[in-house]
């Protein structure tokens, strides 16, 4: 079975563009996804996409407190 | 301690720089044009005005983002400077809960708002000694999943107008409706715990209205401008907060 952390990186490749171009297999999950030029509006979206995939719901509380892939990772780790 | 002396001119005039340049002002808001096009020279004199924290900052981005950061960031150091008669060694920035930036010379918070936005080729920065402030600028660009973000960061209403559109129409909208909700929501400071399908954008400025003034439907006692700002480059919209509310303008 799938990592949560290779679950993320698919939904990252299928999702996630900047400026019309995908963002990559070879994103660091440490980096943050603003530095990495990722606007807001398609963080927002990609937190439901994530939401669904993982069967759950995100508050706006839990998407301000995502800088980067790797607290969302540990988020859904720990939420089992 | 170093103290910081405001320009004594009431105007928010500031001397262009190689790469920003005054690109329009209202009610006393200032805001600053930044070219964010490839360009070496600019980008190593930017570097230059960077501290050592944001050289460090600098390290982790990408090319495109690094540069957009520099250029803007070294933009908004020189203004800062000019107006508050301060060297660039004295400035340095600070961050609020939700990320968002204030300015600091001589040990002490700079009484001074301003709020940066950028995408592609092009930089926004707005700046105001009153109230708080957000501007926000999106380059048109194609979106693939452009239905998936709309039901995303849209509120009903909005949905529904943007799905009667034809998909140009849409895309044009969709710029326009995410910018004024994105300046909104920089103003307020509170980043994404504000959730930008909860609200929607005045009614007049989902047609063609240039201007509104708009209060979150939990927080009804602030009332701000909202502007579209946009041009025929990229979208754009400037919110910022009124003295008293004055609904119903």
């Amino acid at each position: 079975m799938a990592t949560t952390e290779e679950r993320i990186r698919k939904l990252v490749d299928e999702n996630l563009e900047i400026e019309g171009r995908p963002l990559g297999r070879g994103l660091d999950l440490n980096a943050s996804l603003r530095d990495a030029g990722v606007p807001s509006a398609d963080f927002l979206a990609f937190t439901k996409v994530v939401a669904e995939e993982f069967n759950l719901t995100f508050s706006p509380e839990d998407c301000s407190r995502f800088e980067n892939l790797g607290d969302l990772v540990t988020f859904l780790d720990s939420r089992g | 301690m170093v103290m910081i002396a405001q320009n004594s001119s009431e105007s928010l005039s500031f001397v262009p720089g190689p790469w920003w340049s005054p690109f329009a002002t209202t009610a006393g808001v200032q805001i600053v044009h930044v070219a964010l096009s490839p360009d070496p020279a600019c980008e190593s004199e930017a570097y230059g005005w960077l501290d050592k924290a944001e050289r460090g900052a600098w390290g982790k981005y990408l090319p495109r983002p690094r540069r957009q950061f520099t250029l803007c960031r070294a933009a908004l150091r020189a203004i800062l400077c000019e107006r508050f008669d301060c060297r660039n060694d004295q400035l340095s920035f600070g961050a609020g809960r939700h990320g968002k930036p204030f300015a600091i010379a001589g040990g002490a918070r700079i009484p001074f708002n301003f709020n940066v936005s950028h995408s592609g080729g092009h930089g926004l920065i707005a700046l105001s000694a009153a109230g708080r402030l957000g501007v926000d600028i999106e380059e048109r660009i194609p979106r693939r999943y452009l239905n998936e973000l709309i039901e995303a960061v849209m509120a009903p209403e909005e949905q529904t107008e943007l799905a009667a559109l034809p998909e140009s129409a849409k895309l044009h909208l969709f710029y326009r409706l995410w910018t004024l909700k994105e300046a909104l929501i920089k103003a307020l400071g509170t980043g994404f715990s504000t959730d930008p399908s909860g609200f929607q954008a005045p009614p007049a400025m989902r047609r063609d209205g240039r201007s509104s003034v708009f209060s979150f439907p939990n927080l009804p006692s602030v009332a701000w401008m909202l502007e579209d700002i946009g041009d025929e480059r990229f979208a754009a919209a400037l919110a910022y907060e009124l003295e008293s509310p004055k609904i119903g303008r």
